[in-house]
This record gives C-alpha cells, sequence and structure tokens, in this order.
C-alpha cells in the first residue's frame, strides 16, 4: 500500500492543523507543500515547525513559482537556485524528504510559436547540468533530494520525459537527485508509462498524482492499475502526492482521491 | 477450509517478491497492445497465450486486459475462427517458423474470410478465450460495461464458437476437432503419435526451424515429427483453409480442448444473460457438448479422458494431461471427477519433483521429462486442474496445487515448464503465461466461486445431465446431488466496483467556477493548480 500525500493548497482550513485533520479523515497520509518564491517558504518556518510539534507529516515541499532552474534570464535562474537551496534547507530542517522542481514552466515550448527557443539544446544541457549539480550537492549536504519533474512539451521544452531527467541526473553522479514523476505529463509524453517506472526505477524518487485531464485521479482516463502496479514492482516506497485541479464539488473531490488509488492498487 | 483457503503463500515477503517478478514480465513483455508469449521465442500473438495472460492480467491492469483479448478478437476470420498466431508486421519473416509467408492468410484464406491484416495463421487453439473475457469482465464489470466491452466481445466469441461446432465437428459426433498438433496446444504429446503416422512428413529442407535458435533441440520436437506438422499445415492452406475441402489428414477430438470449450460456453451464458440476451442456448450447448465429452472421451477404465483419433474412430492409448482438464468442467458427474482425482493422485501423473501435472504418463513409453509436452509440467494446464478441483470443492487439493504452482513459478523464473523428474526449469524464462498465473493464483479472486458462471442451473433437468444412453458403465455417469455445485447466486448489488463514489455526478465534469482564472489573469505560478 503506497502512502499517499495531498498538496497543502487543496485542503480546506485556515491552518495546517487544519487541513491536517481534513486530510487524515480523508484517508491521506501526509500534506506536500508548496515553496513560494522570494523566501517566502523560508518565512514560513516557525509555522512549520509548529505544525509538525503538532503532529503534520510533510515530507515534501513542491515549488510555486514562476522561474526555475533552467531559465533562460541569468538573473532569474540565479534567484531559482537560491530560492530551491532555501527550500531544501527548509524540509530538512522540518524532517522532510525533498523539494521538486522542474527545469522550467511556462518559459518556451517547442510546440508553440516561436518553435525555436533562443538557447540551443547543447547549453540547455549545460546550464541544467550546472544548476542541478549545484542544488543536488546542497540537497546532499542537507540530507534531503532534489527531485526533478518532467512537464509535457507544452508547459517545457527541455525536460519532458523520465530518460531526459534520467539522463541529466546519472550525468551528475549525485544520489540526492531524483526524478519526481507525474502521472499527468507522463500520459502525455511517455509511450508507456509503466514501462518507463520500470526502465528508470533506480533514479525514480517522488511521484506526484492527476489524471489524464490534470484533475484529481477517477476523474480522468489513466491507466492507474498498470502505472501504479509499475511503481509496486520497482518497489517504490515514496508518497503519491496528489497535485491536480479539482472538478466536481471540492471537498468531495480531494477526499474521494485515497479511496479511489486504494481501489486501483496503490 | 477457510483459513487453509486464506493462507497465504509462504511468507507475505515471499509473495510479494512472487508478485513484483510476475508484474514485470507482463510489463516487459507488453507490445502496447498485447503480451508476447516470451520476447525471444515467441514474438508474436498467440491465441490460448492470449486468453491465459488476460487471465492475469486482469489483476495488474483491466484495461490492458481487455485489449489484450480485443486485439486477438482484431485477427478473426470472417468464418468465426480464432487463429492460433497474429503475427507482428514489425518483425521479420524469419523471427518465428512457419512464418506469415507459409500461412499467406490473407491471400490462402481469403475465402475463409482471413482479414487482409494483421498475418496470421489458419489453424486455431483451444477456446479458452469466452472463460477469459467473463474474467476480465468480472474484475471490474463497471469499467467493462463503460466501455462496452462484453457488447463487443461476446458476438464475436459466440462466433468462435459456432465455427468450432460447425466446420470443426468433423467426427459428426457433436464435438470440435482439431487438425494439427499445434491446435490443441499441446503441440507435441505422444497422443499425437499414432494419428500422425498416417502423414507423410514435408522434407527437412523445405523448412527452417526457427524455434532451434532459441530452444534446446532436445525440448523441442523431433525434425520428423515437424516435417509431419508443416505437411498438414500445408495441405490446409492449399485447400485454402475450407475445413470441408480439406482431406484432413490428421483430425482429433481432443479432451481438453472440448472441457475448454464447454467452460466457454458457459461464460458466453453469463454474458448473454449480463447483455440481456437468451442464455439458454449457450447452457444447452455446455450441456449437449458435456454429453458427448463424456460419452465419446470419457474412458472409465482408464480414469481419464482420451483423445479420439477420427481416422481410425478409436479412443488413442495414451495417458495426457489434456484427459485431466475435464476437471474444470462444473456440471461434470461425481463419479468421472472421483475418478480423475484417484488418476490425478496415482503413478501416471504423481511427478516425484514438482506438485504440476506432468502433460504426459511418467510410466508411459513415450514419456520424455524435458520434450515438449511429452512429460514436462506446465503451468497453464496445472492452472486449469487447479480451477478444476476448486470447482468441484476440493480444496485441500487444489490448495496443494496452488502452493507447489507458486512455488514452481518462482523458482524457475517464470518457466515455459519444468521437469517434473527434477524440477528444473525447461524451454523459455520469464514466460508470460506462467507469470500472469501467478498473479491470479496470488491475488486472492482465483477460485471459481463468485463468478456468477451459470453452473448446474438449468443443465441438469429432471432426467438428468447425461441421458443414459451417452453413458458408459452404469452408475457411475449418474449425475447426483454432490455432483451440483450450488447454483450461484445473482450478483450482489454491491458487486460493481463503487466507482461513483470517486467520481462526481456526469454532468459535475466540467471546470468548477473556481478553476478558472478570471479573464486578462497574469500567468499563474508553477504549477498552475494554486488555488482550488
Amino acid at each position: 500500500m503506497l502512502n499517499t500525500a495531498v498538496q497543502e493548497q487543496l485542503l480546506p482550513g485556515d491552518t495546517l492543523q487544519a487541513k491536517w485533520d481534513f486530510a487524515q479523515q480523508a484517508g491521506y497520509d501526509a500534506i506536500e507543500l508548496r515553496g513560494k518564491g522570494d523566501s517566502h517558504f523560508a518565512s514560513r518556518l516557525d509555522e512549520l515547525k509548529q505544525a509538525r510539534k503538532d503532529g503534520v507529516v510533510m515530507p515534501t515541499v513542491c515549488v510555486d513559482m514562476l522561474h526555475f532552474l533552467g531559465a533562460f534570464d541569468d538573473e532569474q535562474r540565479r534567484d531559482a537556485i537560491a530560492q530551491m537551496k532555501s527550500q531544501l534547507t527548509v524540509i530538512a530542517e522540518i524532517g522532510g524528504l525533498g523539494a521538486q522542481t522542474p527545469a522550467s514552466y511556462g518559459m518556451f515550448s517547442r510546440r508553440l510559436p516561436p518553435f525555436e527557443p533562443p538557447r540551443s539544446e547543447q547549453e540547455d544541457r549545460e546550464v541544467l547540468l550546472t544548476g542541478l549539480a549545484e542544488l543536488g550537492e546542497h540537497a546532499r549536504k542537507e540530507g534531503v533530494t532534489l527531485f526533478l519533474e518532467p512537464l509535457n512539451r507544452y508547459e517545457d521544452h527541455m525536460v519532458n520525459r523520465l530518460d531526459q531527467a534520467a539522463d541529466l541526473i546519472r550525468a551528475t553522479g549525485l544520489d540526492s537527485l531524483k526524478i519526481g514523476i507525474d502521472s499527468y505529463h507522463m500520459n502525455i509524453e511517455e509511450s508507456d508509462p509503466a514501462a518507463a517506472i520500470l526502465a528508470h526505477a533506480d533514479v525514480i524518487g517522488h511521484a506526484q498524482v492527476s489524471d489524464s485531464n490534470r484533475f484529481q485521479p477517477g476523474a480522468g482516463h489513466l491507466d492507474w492499475p498498470a502505472w501504479l502496479g509499475a511503481l509496486h514492482t520497482i518497489g517504490y516506497d515514496g508518497y503519491l502526492a496528489v497535485e491536480c485541479r479539482l472538478t466536481g464539488d471540492p471537498v468531495d473531490a480531494v477526499r474521494s482521491v485515497p479511496a479511489f488509488l486504494k481501489r486501483s492498487g496503490a | 477450509m477457510k483459513t487453509l483457503l486464506d493462507r497465504p503463500a509462504p511468507t507475505a515477503a515471499a509473495a510479494l517478491t512472487l508478485r513484483r517478478g510476475a508484474v514485470r514480465v507482463l510489463f516487459d513483455n507488453w507490445t502496447g497492445t498485447s503480451t508476447v508469449p516470451s520476447r525471444t521465442l515467441y514474438p508474436h500473438q498467440w491465441s490460448w497465450d492470449s486468453a491465459f495472460i488476460a487471465i492475469g492480467l486482469r489483476h495488474l491492469s483491466v484495461r490492458r486486459a481487455q485489449q489484450e483479448l480485443e486485439s486477438l478478437l482484431a485477427g478473426q476470420w470472417a468464418d468465426g475462427r480464432i487463429p492460433h498466431i497474429l503475427f507482428n508486421p514489425a518483425l521479420p519473416h524469419d523471427a518465428y517458423f512457419p512464418s506469415p509467408d507459409f500461412w499467406q492468410s490473407s491471400h490462402a484464406g481469403r475465402a475463409a474470410g482471413a482479414p487482409t491484416a494483421p498475418e496470421s495463421s489458419g489453424i486455431v487453439q483451444p477456446p479458452v478465450h469466452g472463460l477469459a473475457a467473463w474474467l476480465v469482465h468480472r474484475a471490474d464489470a463497471g469499467a467493462s460495461r463503460r466501455r462496452g466491452f462484453l457488447a463487443r466481445v461476446y458476438p464475436r466469441l459466440a462466433a468462435w464458437h459456432d465455427y468450432l461446432l460447425t466446420r470443426r465437428d468433423l467426427g459428426g459426433g457433436g464435438l470440435a476437432a482439431v487438425v494439427h498438433p499445434w491446435e490443441p496446444g499441446m503441440d507435441n504429446s505422444p497422443c499425437w503419435d499414432r494419428p500422425l503416422q498416417r502423414v507423410a512428413p514435408a522434407p527437412p529442407d523445405a523448412f527452417h526451424r526457427a524455434d532451434l535458435d532459441h530452444g534446446h533441440p532436445a525440448d523441442r520436437p523431433t525434425d520428423l515429427d515437424y516435417g509431419r506438422y508443416v505437411r498438414l499445415a500445408t495441405d490446409y492452406r492449399e485447400a485454402g483453409y475450407d475445413d470441408r475441402a480439406t482431406r484432413h489428414g490428421f483430425a482429433v477430438e481432443d479432451p481438453c480442448f472440448n472441457a475448454l470449450l464447454i467452460v466457454s460456453e458457459l461464460a458466453l451464458a453469463a454474458m448473454a444473460r449480463d447483455l440481456g440476451a437468451a442464455a439458454e442456448p449457450h447452457t444447452a450447448r455446455a450441456e449437449e457438448l458435456t454429453r458427448r465429452l463424456v460419452g465419446r472421451l470419457w474412458d472409465d477404465d482408464a480414469g481419464l479422458f482420451r483423445v479420439r483419433d477420427l481416422g481410425s474412430d478409436t479412443l488413442v492409448d495414451e495417458r495426457s494431461v489434456s484427459g485431466l482438464i475435464p476437471l474444470v468442467v462444473p456440471h461434470l458427474p461425481t463419479g468421472i471427477v472421483g475418478r480423475l482425482r484417484e488418476t490425478l493422485d496415482g503413478p501416471h501423473f504423481t511427478a516425484p519433483a514438482t506438485r504440476l501435472v506432468p502433460s504426459y504418463d511418467l510410466t508411459g513409453h513415450a514419456f520424455a521429462p524435458t520434450r515438449y509436452w511429452r512429460g514436462p509440467a506446465w503451468f497453464n494446464t496445472a492452472w486449469l486442474i487447479h480451477r478444476g478441483l476448486s470447482t468441484h470443492g476440493h480444496h485441500e487439493e487444489a490448495e496443494r496445487l496452488r502452493q507447489g504452482f507458486l512455488a514452481e513459478a518462482g523458482r524457475s523464473e517464470f518457466a515455459e515448464y519444468v521437469d517434473p523428474t527434477t524440477g528444473a526449469a525447461r524451454g523459455t524464462r520469464h514466460f508470460s503465461w506462467t507469470a500472469a498465473l501467478t498473479l491470479d493464483l496470488l491475488s486472492g479472486e482465483h477460485l471459481p466461486g463468485g463468478e456468477d458462471l451459470p453452473r448446474a442451473e438449468g443443465l441438469l433437468g429432471a432426467e438428468g445431465l447425461l441421458g443414459a444412453e451417452a453413458l458408459p458403465p452404469a452408475g457411475d455417469l449418474r449425475p447426483t446431488a454432490e455432483a451440483l455445485p450450488p447454483a450461484s447466486d445473482p450478483p450482489p448489488a454491491g458487486n460493481l466496483p463503487p466507482a461513483t463514489e470517486a467520481l462526481p455526478p456526469a454532468g459535475d465534469l466540467r471546470l468548477a467556477a473556481e478553476d478558472l482564472p478570471p479573464a486578462g489573469a497574469p500567468l499563474r505560478a508553477y504549477p498552475e493548480e494554486t488555488t482550488r
């Protein structure tokens, strides 16, 4: 049985403690935090520490910003790396496992005009390897992991599939870097999502779940038993963190997910 | 008994390891639309393999299990036959012999209704598909109904059975005959030796065996036998695969083939009932087939079913596992069930090194512990016998066989078969049906109960299932009350997975107002789901 987590913004309640009460009642095992920029996440440290004391389980944080380690702009890239380092430090401080980030989001798509990015593939790779090495080294020192999330082709032009993320991670040689897979993006990009999980089992560290239409698991047409079966097969023991939009009554939608995932083989 | 049934495989950790290994095999052998039996030895889609694979795959992905069967049915011929191989067009012709250019289905089979694509063989394999389709449906009846699975497969499966019971009733006795040793699935069984004697082999230079590129010659059929296989297939092809026009050099009635037809006919009855069609024609057929099976193939002296050679219209004096498989027929008379159990536990089939059932009589003159179907123990036949034992309430024996199956599957790395004298794995490894049926036996849902198959009800009238005229020695075969499995109950209302509680009502499958960004809103932060 895989553990499930849900991102904090999906939960009703004004405080992490209130959200945790709801999450537990719905059958979740943890909350995934969201890390905003401008050191906002670090500014929450007291809140997070208190929540931890109160028993809230918060193993991971997912970045919530507009610029990333693969940004075209040097300054934005430097800031993104600084923010991610800070988030890794905070998540380590509250006893978590790691932080998740894509290479970029909403910056460029090769499927949309003007189709050709301003930077070459080789330059993209160098930028990403440099950033990942710095973040991976920081994560290693903090005893946590940086999860690199492949996004679909419309949201990022650099890392869309597990094999691309795995290639970068293996090139750094750092154990503190893993892939943070996402069922929605995999559904678009992988020819066989289950086979991709098996093929890159050694570098998968985290998993986010949403359905084929980005709604909550159960609202789309993903082959959940196959996807979850692949995670079981590789001995994955991390979380399934719900990151999605909601359809239907939002509270009911959030509440439905743990039971749905369990029925689907989680 | 309940505690016995509830008992897990040796340890939970061992079961988990076994499950992971089995799932990996099925993932690795999945092609995107179906499963190859083996990446090396069998790189195309095989008919009865796919049925057994679907039975296991339903525990991993109902959708893949449905797809497995539907991709097979996409190769069905207009005359109803389901070919024993559908060829993957992406592979070179020499990947397997006989290859598409040997069978020439799209050309030679045109009159018989072969599709232009995919290319296939022109012969068939045992009809376990109806059972598989019903079990796949039952694994998630809600999803099956939403996707119209039964509505699509039922008419095709009914046409398949029609083909077997009309074009293939070559003996006129109401059973389906097979016309090639590959058709009953037990390709090289000694049961075929005598009928094959009448077949002049094709010369060795007329073909190249691809099976020896990956299989060990000592395990595989001899060249002489292979020459006969080629001759039979060539003759069939040259007659346009027309069963009436072909002068079949080989035609036998096989107990396993017909027993599976009976069970699948009962599955068709269940499907018909589910779809609101008449189930009775199928149950009547199952009844009649069972009467014929017993009347034509049961050998009371030997205590098992025999193969009937239609060339001489006599029973073949060999003991094969095929003769035990009719245990899966739910309304088999108690006397026969008892005799089959005795035979199963007797010297002919109690192997020294495995609980699996040898494919051929351990004491038989032709026994060969490693040669294809001439002695080795296979996992699919063990699964069928397990199902038969469970069906007839012999739960302890069934559980012993299940434990033996799981132990052998793990130890052998999901081998194709094992040597019953040493327990050594033989044939290819990571064999798909071995892995699939492992999943099924690990699932806890492997017992026939609760499948909602019509069993005895309606099959045994006041006069009994078996008319007296069909009965060999009196007494033994008369159905008795204990021959009747308990009538199955209609599916409880709660049987459907409660998918609805996870899904909003259909009308709610639109963006909730709060999901829509306000017009002109700035780009959201990553990811987009910042708020509910």
